[in-house]
């Protein structure tokens, strides 16, 4: 696993997905080790714009050609964009899962809960 | 991992990186880096792919009136093939469920050599040994052998270019040697496309794989895991054991019944296999292609105006015509062309009820 990459920027679940804070909002979606587990992935379902979600809440589903994984919202908000190239081109969670392939936007609830999530050197002891 | 059994090129697909995973008790390659499920699937249907499935059962029925026996165990009809041909049969229980489905090779009167699936060669092998009369030999040559398939339309080229036997009928195979020890190369396979099963002794089966692969490599192709093998097959409604076929699901059921020598006076499972065949009660196995977004897969409910009608034994994407494809046991009510919904983990996923294959194929070209 050591070529799978993990940015310094982001934070991290236990569920392998990532957060990025820009600004007012948060943007999630799963770690290089989550797509590469996965394989192929072939369907992502996402939230709606404009559901609340709590953190821990399923709230989406990843499918690979061999097996589908729950969506878990890593902390409490509301929805306020879905990443929609998604239902065409799945796979770019596997190419770029930090980049093209995210997944979708939170606004918070609370705005410091982000502090709360495993920093990049904590996920990857989390990971070995 | 430590109690699992190794195909002779395991070390092979560690080298190549290979997602390795539990196929029957053997530690066997998912998918390889570079490649992965969808890549490997395309490959094989537009170029040619290889496959080490030397998890797969090796055994041999031998003696005076060995095919005459087995004929007489297995459903399908021996002496509707001559020597130097192979057949698709089940091994059922006198019930009619399958103990396994398998591939018999016709060598002579006095020889059948037999691939079941891995997890079911201990139980074939000893269902047939306890039937056998003196003077039949029944042995499993499970690590005696390897198996590396060579599938897709570009296969001929690559086994030409080694100087391994080609353009033999489909269902048929040549045996010949490498570095000295046999080699059965039989026209088979599990993914739908024109193809080839090698069968080399364990000894070379690294010898063969890695001339193999170079060549597929040359034709554009690449190594592929079990889970290509999976969708390919798939695609093709080609029954897995354990999934589509079980001690549950007869071959009646599962529409192997093409599989099965009505005529014959003997074979296991015979008068319940008839008084099923008969009744024209039990469900069906159909295709179900979705046409909505999501992905069916096993045990999945099949829905009708909410009431269940049937359940999913086998689904996945395909890789081909991206969408849900599945295979399901549906009730006789339901007719080819039906709208139905699949219940997808509470999620309700629209699909229409087919006759597989789910894509064109080329497994029989000449």
């Amino acid at each position: 696993m050591s070529d799978l990459e993990y940015p310094a920027d982001l934070r991290y679940t236990e569920e392998h997905e990532w957060v990025r804070s820009t600004g007012d909002t948060v943007r999630v979606g799963i770690t290089a080790f989550a797509q590469d587990s996965l394989g192929d992935v072939v369907y992502v379902s996402l939230p709606n714009v404009g559901d609340s979600v709590s953190a821990g809440d399923t709230c989406g589903e990843v499918e690979s050609t061999k097996s589908v994984s729950d969506l878990y919202a890593p902390l409490s908000g509301e929805v306020t964009a879905v990443n929609e190239s998604l239902d065409t081109a799945p796979e770019l969670v596997n190419s770029d899962p930090y980049g093209e392939g995210w997944m979708y936007e939170l606004r918070l609830t609370d705005s410091t809960s982000v502090d709360s999530l495993m920093d990049v050197e904590t996920y990857r002891g989390h990971l070995s | 991992m430590t109690d699992l059994l190794h195909s002779p090129l395991h070390d092979r697909h560690v080298a190549l990186g290979a997602k390795m995973a539990d196929f029957g008790g053997w530690e066997m390659p998912i998918e390889y880096p570079g490649g992965g499920v969808v890549a490997e699937h395309t490959a094989v249907r537009e170029r040619v792919g290889i496959f080490d499935v030397s998890h797969l059962g090796k055994a041999r029925v031998s003696g005076p009136g060995a095919a005459d026996f087995v004929n007489r165990c297995f459903t399908n009809d021996l002496r509707r093939i001559n020597p130097g041909q192979a057949q698709y049969t089940l091994c059922c229980t006198p019930q009619g469920g399958v103990v396994d489905d398998l591939i018999q090779y016709l060598r002579a009167d006095d020889d059948v050599f037999l691939i079941p699936n891995a997890a079911n060669t201990a139980a074939v092998v000893d269902l047939v040994r306890s039937a056998a009369s003196e003077g039949i030999t029944v042995e499993n040559l499970h690590d005696r052998y390897g198996v590396i398939a060579v599938q897709g339309p570009a296969s001929d080229e690559v086994l030409r270019g080694l100087g391994l036997p080609v353009d033999h009928d489909y269902m048929s195979f040549v045996e010949t040697q490498w570095e000295g020890l046999p080699v059965i190369v039989c026209r088979t396979g599990y993914t739908g496309e024109r193809g080839y099963e090698i069968v080399p002794a364990w000894d070379v089966a690294g010898s063969v794989w890695d001339a193999l692969a170079a060549a597929v490599v040359e034709h554009g192709g690449m190594p592929c895991g079990l889970g290509a093998r999976d969708t390919l097959r798939t695609e093709m409604g080609y029954p897995l054991h354990g999934n589509d076929l079980s001690l549950d699901i007869t071959p009646v059921m599962a529409g192997s019944s093409w599989a099965v020598g009505w005529s014959k006076d003997e074979f296991w499972g015979r008068e319940a296999l008839i008084a099923q065949r008969e009744a024209k009660e039990c469900r069906l196995m159909r295709g179900l292609v979705v046409t909505g977004r999501g992905i069916p897969r096993s045990h999945c409910q099949v829905l009708v105006d909410n009431e269940v009608v049937g359940e999913v034994t086998s689904g996945t994407f395909s890789p081909t015509r991206k969408q849900g494809i599945a295979l399901a046991l549906l009730d006789r009510s339901v007719a080819l062309g039906d709208e139905v919904v699949i219940d997808v983990r509470g999620r309700g996923v629209p699909a229409t009820v087919t006759k597989p294959p789910f894509v064109e194929v080329g497994v029989r070209e000449s």
